[in-house]
């Protein structure tokens, strides 16, 4: 779901670059002491599914691109900050070797899905936790990508309103909130079934190797 | 400042300064000049960023153009501005990652560096590792494989792909222990 290049106008990319490096430099802070030979491999391993997921893209008319995307599963096992942080990465690899998303529009992805949607999943997981491991799990995974998916559906569709000629006609992103919401939303109602399942799929996986307590 | 770096520099200035101009003309002039600056490998390149645009492009200009026709509004220039401005973009992304090492363009970035040298060797492992089981499915099925042999198939595929992942990592993660990479 993530925006690609030349869809968003400077005035709302410029300031959630600025917004992004305060959060990266917050999540990187203290990074040194938390890695080590033990963490890297999981949290390189989970990167790149969730570069691998990323790039199984169904194209919305009326949003950009639908996608299962990782996040939870990184967050709820490495935390917000590392989530955040490696997810940071892989869109900026994709944007690279891909053109799925881009450098413009990476300050807006990063916070919306990496941020917000990490935040999401290890926030509701523990409201959720008497619920029962496997359906706390699998509704964190759920509506984190649905918060991500309104939250990029909400950037998209305010950008005609921002960013248009004096005849009305738009300079970047060309639908409103009318289209985008659920041009955006709807799918990822279905996908986030998907991502929810194999968020579980990872969860237990992690479990069962010790890598989260039971 | 090594070249890499000058180039990803480079790089990024320009897609700022591509942001603000609204001109359809002014774009394929800058797209023109990417083309002839880029070489022998302009069509290639190209090409590239006009399939990794077609995807989701096609579908938002389809909607936006049937949305103006409903609503009885000219599309003036709208949709051809937006789509030369993605594709000028996305060629200078792709020009970028041709003409150098995308590790060497972060190597001042130590984090990022990291996070990139893990992911891509992760890529890798992943890529080699579906071939190898699509090949040897492929082999195992003269005749169309059933749903339920290809749902085994993917299962089994999926667990080595995290097994291997992990065993791979876990060795560079060895090999950068060795190397102090984690020593504060």
């Amino acid at each position: 779901m993530h925006i690609p290049d030349g869809f968003l106008s400077p005035q709302t990319y410029l300031p959630a670059w600025g917004v992004a490096t305060v959060a990266w430099a917050w999540a990187g802070r203290g990074l040194a002491q938390r890695l080590d030979e033990t963490l890297v491999p999981r949290l390189a391993m989970l990167t790149a599914l969730a570069y691998a997921l990323g790039l199984i893209m169904l194209p919305l008319p009326g949003g950009t691109s639908g996608h299962a995307i990782g996040v939870a599963a990184l967050a709820l096992i490495f935390g917000v900050r590392l989530a955040f942080l490696a997810y940071s990465g892989v869109l900026l690899l994709q944007a690279l070797l891909f053109g799925a998303g881009g450098i413009t529009a990476l300050g807006v992805n990063a916070l919306a899905l990496g941020l917000v949607g990490g935040a999401v999943a290890v926030g509701l997981r523990r409201l959720l936790a008497r619920c029962g491991d496997n359906v706390a799990v699998a509704l964190a995974a759920f509506v984190s990508l649905q918060v991500s998916a309104l939250l990029i559906a909400l950037v998209l569709g305010v950008q005609p309103l921002i960013a248009h000629r004096e005849d009305g006609s738009p300079l970047f992103f060309p639908l409103g909130f009318a289209v985008t919401v659920p041009a955006v939303l709807l799918p990822h109602l279905l996908i986030g079934i998907g991502e929810a399942a194999l968020t579980v799929l990872v969860w237990r996986y992690a479990r069962r190797k010790g890598w989260v307590a039971a | 400042m090594n070249r890499a770096r000058a180039w990803l520099l480079a790089y990024v200035a320009a897609v700022v300064a591509i942001s603000f101009i609204h001109q359809p003309v002014a774009l394929a002039a800058g797209l023109a000049v990417a083309l002839t600056a880029a070489g022998a490998a302009r069509w290639r390149l190209l090409q590239r960023a006009a399939l990794a645009l077609l995807l989701v492009n096609a579908s938002v200009s389809l909607a936006y153009a049937g949305l103006a026709w409903w609503q009885g509004r000219p599309l003036g220039d709208a949709l051809l501005l937006i789509n030369l401005r993605v594709l000028l973009l996305v060629y200078l992304g792709f020009w970028l990652v041709d003409r150098v090492r995308l590790l060497d363009a972060l190597a001042g970035w130590p984090v990022l560096s990291m996070i990139a040298t893990l992911a891509l060797g992760q890529i890798a492992v992943y890529r080699r590792l579906l071939d190898d089981f699509r090949l040897a499915f492929r082999s195992r099925n003269p005749a169309p494989p059933s749903a339920a042999a290809m749902l085994r198939h993917a299962g089994a595929q999926a667990g080595s792909l995290l097994d291997k992942s992990l065993h791979d990592a876990e060795q560079a993660a060895q090999a950068m222990r060795s190397r102090g990479a984690f020593d504060a």
